[in-house]
Order: structure tokens, then C-alpha cells, then sequence
């Protein structure tokens, strides 16, 4: 076999094995391994000493050890390392922790509940008032802590009762909470810009300030969409009653407000607005907001030793899991290009002759099959890089690309078989909610997804239009 | 076995605790370099490397944690509708294939690496201030030997599940009476997600004003 066959063998492997359900980080850094051993096997370079030895007739001892030394001095083990420490000191995945430190401790800080109740009644007016409600909690939470799992489920014990009290209907209700829970990877500050950016060299403020207006997009189509089948549809979301949700004067729905919606607001905005405005880099302005969500849970009476010990134990998880996996990955990809794999793909796509838009709509279907089975993680960091050499012979920025990607992705947690959104509400729901409603649920949220794409493929200025405002 | 599986167990999480400490280091002294550059108008020169070493070395020592409670994340749509033993099977020949290769790589070659920083006690470039970094380099070596002793256990994990058909887990952590609030079913589902799960019930009552007449 050529090199470039078995870079394409490689990557077949490791198709395979990701299907058999190994760890990925590590399947990426043991095939690395193995095939950069094959891919820099030089044994006149590796055993020259040893050889020289022999020749020179040293003794048996000084040969096997010389002969290990040589085994072991394969370029890939160097690589390798130089990897793995380039993603120790990557300036950008720094931010990862403390984001998700931000996220656990705002999560933990009791403020989900007390938002939830002052939004219904703020929106009471409104049709679909609770729907409403509950997207606006989700968005704003979800935005605050970017963990996807813990908004749908906090939302999901808390909203989701709330709603099929008040006679809404279950599938519509639960697909609020799913679609509204996951934004939290797209609206900034959120992790998953930060890992495209590493991945592919986009500026992070950039690519902040590129999906600042899609994502408010995305949001507006659901608020849209809730209010709309509200109206035509009262029987999904009916009117709630005084008892359901109570009337409260003018003057006390202002302090319930002053005291839940508008200190996360402020957290988002002053972290958002630093990175945007160049104050801070964006792991600065994320020490800020992680200090800011601490000083957020003793305001609200909520830091306890064991909450803070929870929030940075998982901190250390999630953050040991992405960067794992980039470690893996860039060790991979490395060892897949010198044998020539990028150059294949890249001739077999460039020989398809294909315009940029038909390009762009195979890349964004193949993302939107690979969320099924994955999860945004090996999807940014392992599948999206073999995308990017491609862009500039298509002529699309990899700005533009990373905030269609990031809108895609919403869908992988919403479609089956690992549509993580429904399985973690499924979780905490009542017994019956049962998964299909989730999923039908679910399914008017992924058409405005593909409409939010659409939009910004017909108007990329809402992509370009910040970025190109802060940054000229 | 099950004496190595649960010192083993104890070992990372303790390393990876231990370390997860790091980010309140790194929380302050970020906002530290911020304060001190806005309202003193004099920035530090060692926030930049203290950063690096600090997120270094916790993703770095939380490896073998994360390991330990399954937390890396795996593609298991398959995975997840077979027999325990017949995971513990696939996986047990996995880890000879795709898991100690790499470990054992990182330990020797970090070994390498990080000696040769050693001998010279490297300082960082990135700034002045001569931050040493060689402390960083040897990261990579613990983190191998931790994420080995892990690797061993899992091993002895699939080797018990092999025989009993269920999966020996860690012992109870911190996380665990938290996913206790989700049901049994979803449980299995969420131990590979891609987040570490975790739901804190509202301490606040019910916002819809406590009833308990739920309709079905």
C-alpha cells in the first residue's frame, strides 16, 4: 500500500473503532502512535548507533541497549510530545476551564428557579406566557453556564412540572426546553466557539462577535415560533390561571426582576462585552465572570464548601475530557497529513467539481450525520478539521463556516440515536412523557435551525456585520 | 482485583481532585492581572505562563480521573445496547490495541522530554519574568503513570464484568447522589455524555406555588 492508501486505512480504523465505543482521546493517540512509528520508520537514522556499535564490536549488553535506544528514536515520540505540549500551552483552550468553572458555579448559585418564577409572571401577558418564559430561562441560563445537560435538566424539574400543570401540551413543552437548553454551545461566551477556534485559527473574539447576531437569531425564530403556535394553536399552551401564576404588583415585579434576570444578564454582557471590546482576552474576561458567578452564589446565599468542591471537581472532568481529546486529535491529524491524507481528500474534493454552494451543503450534511451518533466535541475537534483545508478553494471563511457549523450542531443534540437533550430530560420527567413526544417536540426546533442556516446563507452579513463593525 | 481496581480509583481521583484546585489559582490570578492593569496600570508579567501551567496541569492529572468515572467522551450509540460482557470483551482487547500504546509513549517519551528541560531548568519565553516550566514538562510524565495505573484497573474492570456481567463502578463520588435524582433508566445513557452530569435540585420551593396535584 501507498502512504496516502494507508493514511485512508487509518482513518477507516478509526471510523470503526469509534463505533465499537473506545474512549476516542486515547483510540486517536495510540493510532497516532502506531501509524507515525510506521510513517517515520527510518532504521538507518533510528539504529545508526547501534549499527556503528556492531561494527565496532562492542559487547552484547551495550548492543541490546543501543538496539532499544534506536527503537525508541523514532521522530513520532518526539512529535508526539510536542503535540501534547502545544496543547498543554495553547492559549486559547485556557479559557475552557474556566468557562466551565463559570458555568458549575452559576449553576449551583439557586438562580434558575427564582428566574423561571419572575419571568411567568413578567410574561403573563403574553400568549404562550409559560413557553415563553421557560425558552427566555433557558436561553439566558444556558448562555450563563453553557452545560447543556444541567439547563434541560434543572429546566426540565422545574419548568416542565410548572407547564403540564398549567395543562400545556407535553410534547410541545418538553421541546422548548430541549431546543432552548442547547443553545448554550452557540450564544457567546460558549465553550464550543473557543474549541473551533483552536481548532481552526479563527480568532475566538472574532468568532464571539460572528455568533452574537445568529444566535439571537436562532432564539428570536423560537420565541417566534412558541408565540405563533400559541396563538393558533391555544390548546397546546393555554391561558394560566390567577392561581397558576399569581399576580404581583408593578413595583415588586421590578425588584424580582432587579434581583434574577438582570445580575445574569449583567455577568453575560460585562464577560461578552470585555472579550468584544478588547479589555480582556477572552480567558481574562472568563476569570471575570467565574469570580463574578462566585460573588452571584454568596449574593444569593448559595456557596456552600460542597457546591464549590462539586464545581471545581467537575471542572476538572469536562475540561480533562476536551483537552484529552485534542491531544489525541492533533497527534493524529498530524501523522493522517504526512501520510499524505489531507492531500487525498483534498484532490478527490477539488477533482468532484463542485460549486462552493453545493460544497457547503455536503459539509453541513455530513456535520448534521455525524450528530447523530456524536456529540459536538469529536465532531469540532476530530471531523470539522478535515473541512477546513478545503475552504479556501471553495473561497468560504472559516468565520462564516464555524457559525454555520455551530448552528448545525444545535441539531446533534436534539436528533436520535444520541439526542442528548431528550435523554436528559426524558431522565427527570414525569414517567409519562414518554421520548417519542420529546422527539416530536424537538422537531419543529430542528426546521428553525435549518431556516436560521438558510437565512445566513442568504444574508451572511449578520455574521460579518459585528465582527467587520468592532474590528473595521 | 477489586483491592487494586478501588486504589486505583482512590489514586487518580485524589491526583485529579488535588489538582482541580488549580483553577481557583488560575480564576484569581487572571482577575488579579486584570485589576492590577486597569486600576494600577501595572500589569503583571507572569499572569500569561501562570495560566498555561495552571490549565496544563489540570486537564493533564484529571485524565486518569476522568477515566476512572468514565468521563471520556465515546461514541456509544452501539455500545450502550449491548451485554455488559460483551463490552467488557470489545473493550478488554481495545485497551492492548488503542489505549496503552499512547500511555506508554507519553511516559516514555515524556520522560525524555521533560529530562532534557530539566538539565537546564527552563524558564518560560513568553515573558520576561523567567517562569520556570520545566515542573509542566513533568506533568506529562505523572499524567502518563497515573493514566497507567488507571488503564490497569479498567482492564481488571473488564476482566470482573467479563465474569459477573455487570460493571464494578467507582466508589461513590461527589457526583453520584446528584445523578441519583435522575431515574435509573437514564442513568446508564448519561455516563458517557459529554459533560459531567450533574443536577442540584432548586433549594428554592416550587415556583408554581408548591401543588402537588399533578395532572396526568
Amino acid at each position: 500500500m501507498s502512504d496516502p492508501q494507508i493514511a485512508l486505512f487509518m482513518l477507516g480504523i478509526f471510523i470503526i473503532i469509534i463505533f465499537l465505543g473506545f474512549p476516542i482521546a486515547f483510540t486517536l493517540m495510540a493510532m497516532g502512535i502506531i501509524f507515525g512509528y510506521y510513517a517515520y520508520f527510518d532504521p538507518s537514522r533510528m539504529w545508526r548507533a547501534y549499527n556503528r556499535a556492531v561494527e565496532g564490536g562492542a559487547d552484547s549488553w551495550t548492543q541490546v541497549e543501543l538496539w532499544v535506544d534506536g527503537f525508541f528514536n523514532n521522530n513520532i515520540f518526539d512529535l508526539f510530545i510536542n503535540q501534547t505540549f502545544s496543547v498543554m500551552t495553547n492559549e486559547v483552550l485556557t479559557a475552557v476551564p474556566l468557562f466551565l468553572f463559570m458555568g458549575y458555579v452559576v449553576e449551583r448559585a439557586n438562580i434558575v428557579a427564582r428566574l423561571f418564577t419572575t419571568l411567568n409572571v413578567a410574561a403573563r401577558r403574553i400568549p404562550g406566557s409559560m413557553a415563553v418564559a421557560a425558552l427566555i430561562t433557558c436561553t439566558l441560563f444556558a448562555t450563563a453556564t453553557g452545560i447543556v445537560g444541567a439547563v434541560v435538566t434543572l429546566m426540565g424539574l422545574l419548568a416542565l412540572p410548572a407547564m403540564l400543570n398549567a395543562r400545556y401540551d407535553s410534547s410541545f413543552a418538553s421541546g422548548i426546553i430541549c431546543a432552548g437548553g442547547t443553545l448554550g454551545i452557540l450564544i457567546p461566551p460558549s465553550i464550543m466557539l473557543i474549541v473551533y477556534a483552536a481548532s481552526s485559527g479563527v480568532s475566538i473574539v472574532q468568532l464571539y462577535a460572528g455568533a452574537l447576531l445568529p444566535g439571537l437569531l436562532l432564539s428570536g425564530l423560537y420565541l417566534v415560533y412558541v408565540i405563533g403556535r400559541a396563538i393558533l394553536q391555544p390548546s397546546v399552551a393555554p391561558k394560566p390561571t390567577a392561581e397558576e401564576v399569581p399576580d404581583i404588583p408593578m413595583g415588586k415585579l421590578i425588584v424580582l426582576l432587579l434581583t434574577s434576570f438582570f445580575p445574569l444578564a449583567f455577568l453575560i454582557l460585562a464577560v461578552l462585552g470585555a472579550i468584544l471590546f478588547g479589555l480582556a482576552t477572552p480567558t481574562e474576561a472568563a476569570s471575570i465572570g467565574a469570580l463574578g458567578g462566585l460573588v452571584l452564589a454568596v449574593a444569593y446565599r448559595a456557596l456552600t464548601w460542597d457546591r464549590l468542591r462539586e464545581s471545581v471537581y467537575l471542572t476538572v472532568r469536562t475540561t480533562a475530557m476536551v483537552c484529552w481529546l485534542f491531544v489525541g486529535s492533533w497527534t493524529f491529524s498530524s501523522v493522517f497529513s504526512y501520510l499524505g491524507g489531507e492531500q487525498v481528500i483534498n484532490e478527490f474534493v477539488t477533482g468532484l467539481d463542485i460549486t462552493p454552494l453545493q460544497f457547503l451543503l455536503l459539509a453541513q450534511l455530513i456535520i448534521f450525520l455525524l450528530g447523530w451518533p456524536l456529540e459536538w466535541s469529536e465532531i469540532i475537534i476530530i471531523f470539522v478539521p478535515i473541512f477546513l483545508p478545503l475552504l479556501p478553494h471553495f473561497g468560504i471563511d472559516p468565520l462564516f463556516f464555524g457559525i454555520l457549523v455551530a448552528l448545525n450542531l444545535q441539531t446533534s443534540f436534539l436528533t436520535p440515536p444520541m439526542a442528548m437533550s431528550a435523554y436528559y430530560l426524558k431522565g427527570i420527567a414525569p414517567p409519562h412523557v414518554q421520548l417519542v413526544q420529546i422527539f416530536k417536540g424537538c422537531f419543529p426546533f430542528l426546521i428553525l435551525v435549518f431556516i436560521a442556516m438558510i437565512v445566513l446563507y442568504v444574508q451572511p452579513q449578520i455574521v460579518f456585520w459585528l465582527p467587520g463593525l468592532i474590528y473595521g | 482485583m477489586i483491592h487494586y481496581i478501588k486504589l486505583a480509583d482512590r489514586i487518580s481521583a485524589w491526583f485529579g481532585k488535588a489538582f482541580a484546585w488549580t483553577i481557583l489559582v488560575m480564576t484569581f490570578g487572571m482577575a488579579y492581572e486584570v485589576f492590577v492593569r486597569y486600576l494600577l496600570n501595572a500589569p503583571t508579567s507572569w499572569s500569561l505562563d501562570v495560566s498555561f501551567i495552571m490549565y496544563g496541569t489540570l486537564f493533564m492529572m484529571g485524565g486518569a480521573y476522568t477515566l476512572s468515572r468514565g468521563g471520556h467522551v465515546r461514541g456509544d450509540f452501539l455500545y450502550r445496547l449491548w451485554q455488559p460482557r460483551t463490552q467488557a470483551k470489545v473493550e478488554l482487547v481495545l485497551y492492548f490495541l488503542f489505549f496503552f500504546p499512547g500511555v506508554l509513549a507519553l511516559i516514555f517519551s515524556g520522560w525524555k522530554y521533560a529530562s532534557r528541560s530539566w538539565r537546564y531548568l527552563e524558564v518560560s519565553v513568553n515573558s520576561p519574568a523567567g517562569v520556570p516550566i520545566f515542573q509542566l514538562k513533568t506533568i506529562i510524565v505523572a499524567a502518563g503513570i497515573l493514566l497507567l495505573i488507571q488503564g490497569i484497573a479498567q482492564v481488571m474492570r473488564c476482566l470482573l464484568c467479563m465474569r459477573t456481567n455487570e460493571w464494578m463502578r467507582a466508589a461513590d463520588d461527589i457526583e453520584e447522589t446528584e445523578v441519583m435524582l435522575m431515574e435509573k433508566g437514564a442513568h446508564d445513557v448519561l455516563d458517557h455524555a459529554s459533560e459531567a452530569i450533574d443536577i442540584v435540585k432548586p433549594l428554592d420551593t416550587n415556583p408554581t406555588g408548591g401543588r402537588s396535584d399533578k395532572r396526568s
